[in-house]
């Protein structure tokens, strides 16, 4: 299912992030998340996401967040919050924030 | 976003750690009772010793624990025993060390697996839960344990963890007692259940002194025919003695009394808060309850693993190092001195290079050697070996099961001397 732009997302409760160097690296910690036999590891910006995460967020709170850090145009910052984000929800590590479900027909 | 294998991350994190003093891994024991009388076993004590229950870290230590452990960087922790189950808070230890984000592996002997612990394990999975199995039947299992009735619930709880797909792997401890069954153990491994299976021939004293796991230990001949019957255990020991005897002299030469990566990336911390450089080397350990886990490893582990050796054994130029299982916690053990070579295990080593045709260059006096008085000895099994006059399939079981109650030299007790109870 496409993100949409005003979904709240959330950081998934069944995953857990170590900070070493500088790097955050996801770690699965429940069943039917992520790969159980793998880790994630973010740069940067994928740690400022994640620590975005830490609370309800739509992309574009999370893409004005980039644009304005990384001083990137508006444009490319959604779009490489889209691929980002996206990723990380095709794997489980961030969910819909409870009660922010979106229904459509 | 990278996603990495667990091998690709533990390999990159020690690459990046590559010469630190990085404490990444522990081994944490919840306790030392066990339902299991095993004869082998280094450390076991009965379930109903109060004195042990009450000497334990609580629940909230181990969290404090952890929470520092999390800010010294440590990444896998192993729960051991004793049986970790043994401990009926035991689940609430282990979740809140997977909520800080610890890659978790646990070893159990199996035999209080329940349904609910395994479909809690399965919402909470381990990186890995390891099984030792003793027997492949019945009577082979309940003779090394002791205990009637275990071999059955130790198959149901492998049974438990399998159903619901957990990263099991079994092992086994080769003792003169089960040694006739470590390839039916193998078999029921790798071909019924499709797991990894490993054995491990070593065996040590007690950490109380007692002598008495010695009375089930294989022989030299014996442990080295059932390494080399292993798939790949030839040509696994070929590899490393290539890798010894290619490097340079002098190139595994240290000065500590300590070599290994103990106290260097893994550590110990036992069942009563104590620190050491692992589980089986207990004559120094430090008390973490007060100091606090970060300033004994910063301070009087770092002593411990930096201590110059005042000796120079037949260990120090030994060229065979890895054939051999010596170790500072296995002098401490065998002989109450890290530094002193322990016979059995330099027998095996210079077995095992006679059995894969490597020489073994001069390393000071060594009765294995070419010219020591126990040479010929090992030329003879080697050959008896090789020739598979000695053929580890046609093993049957011992004639007394119990060894142990027929030697009572080697079934004293522990000398109680040592602060171990």
């Amino acid at each position: 299912m496409p993100m949409m732009k005003d979904e709240k997302l959330i950081r998934s409760r069944a995953v857990v992030a170590r900070v070493v160097g500088g790097e955050t690296l996801v770690v699965p910690v429940r069943a039917r998340v992520g790969d159980l036999a793998s880790i994630y590891s973010f740069n940067g910006t994928g740690t400022l996401i994640w620590s975005l995460l830490d609370s309800p967020k739509s992309i574009s709170e999370i893409s004005a967040a980039v644009s304005q850090k990384y001083e990137v145009a508006p444009e490319q910052a959604e779009h490489d919050v889209m691929e980002f984000v996206g990723e990380m929800k095709g794997v489980g590590l961030v969910e819909v924030a409870a009660g922010m479900e979106m229904t459509g027909d | 976003m990278e996603q990495l294998t667990y091998g690709a991350f533990s390999a990159d994190l020690h690459q990046r750690h590559s010469g630190q003093r990085v404490p990444l891994q522990v081994s944490i024991e919840v306790t030392r009772r066990c339902p299991l009388e095993c004869l082998h076993c280094y450390n076991n004590l009965p379930m109903s010793d109060a004195d042990a229950r009450r000497r334990e870290l609580s629940k909230d230590e181990h969290f404090r624990i952890l929470d520092e452990l999390v800010e010294m960087g440590c990444f896998w922790v192993l729960y051991t025993g004793g049986e970790i189950f043994a401990r009926r808070d035991f689940l609430e230890i282990y979740t809140y060390a997977k909520e800080k984000g610890f890659l978790v592996t646990l070893f159990t002997n199996g035999t209080i697996m329940t349904e609910e612990i395994a479909d809690y394990l399965a919402e909470w999975p381990p990186f890995a839960i390891e099984i030792t199995l003793y027997g492949r039947t019945r009577e082979t299992y309940e003779a090394l344990t002791a205990i009637p009735g275990s071999y059955d619930r130790c198959l149901r709880g492998i049974r438990l963890l399998q159903e619901r797909k957990l990263p099991l792997k079994l092992k086994t401890v080769a003792t003169s007692v089960n040694k006739h069954e470590v390839l039916a153990m193998r078999q029921f491994a790798e071909q019924e259940l499709g797991v990894e299976f490993k054995m491990d021939g070593q065996i040590n004293p007690r950490i109380d002194c007692s002598q008495s796991p010695l009375a089930v230990r294989l022989s030299p001949e014996e442990l080295v025919a059932l390494d080399m019957s292993a798939p790949k255990g030839v040509s696994e020991y070929r590899r490393l003695a290539k890798h010894d005897l290619e490097s340079p002299p002098g190139l595994s030469h240290t000065d500590t009394v300590y070599f290994c990566g103990g106290g260097m990336k893994t550590f110990a911390i036992n069942a009563y808060g104590e620190m050491g450089i692992c589980v089986i080397s207990q004559k120094e350990t430090f008390s973490v309850r007060g100091a606090g886990t970060k300033r004994v490893w910063e301070e009087s582990l770092l002593e411990l693993r930096t201590r110059k050796r005042t000796q120079v054994t037949k260990c120090v130029e030994c060229r065979i190092k890895s054939l051999c299982g010596m170790c500072p916690a296995n002098g401490e053990l065998e002989n109450g001195d890290r530094e002193s070579p322990v016979e059995f295990l330099c027998h095996a080593a210079h077995l095992r290079a006679a059995v894969i045709g490597s020489e073994v260059p001069e390393h000071g006096e060594c009765d294995f050697c070419a010219g020591g008085s126990r040479y010929e000895e090992v030329v003879e099994s080697a050959r008896r070996i090789v020739t598979k006059e000695i053929n580890v399939e046609s093993w049957s079981g011992p004639a007394q099961v119990l060894p142990i109650l027929n030697n009572p030299a080697a079934a004293t007790a522990g000398c109680s001397s040592c602060g171990s109870h």
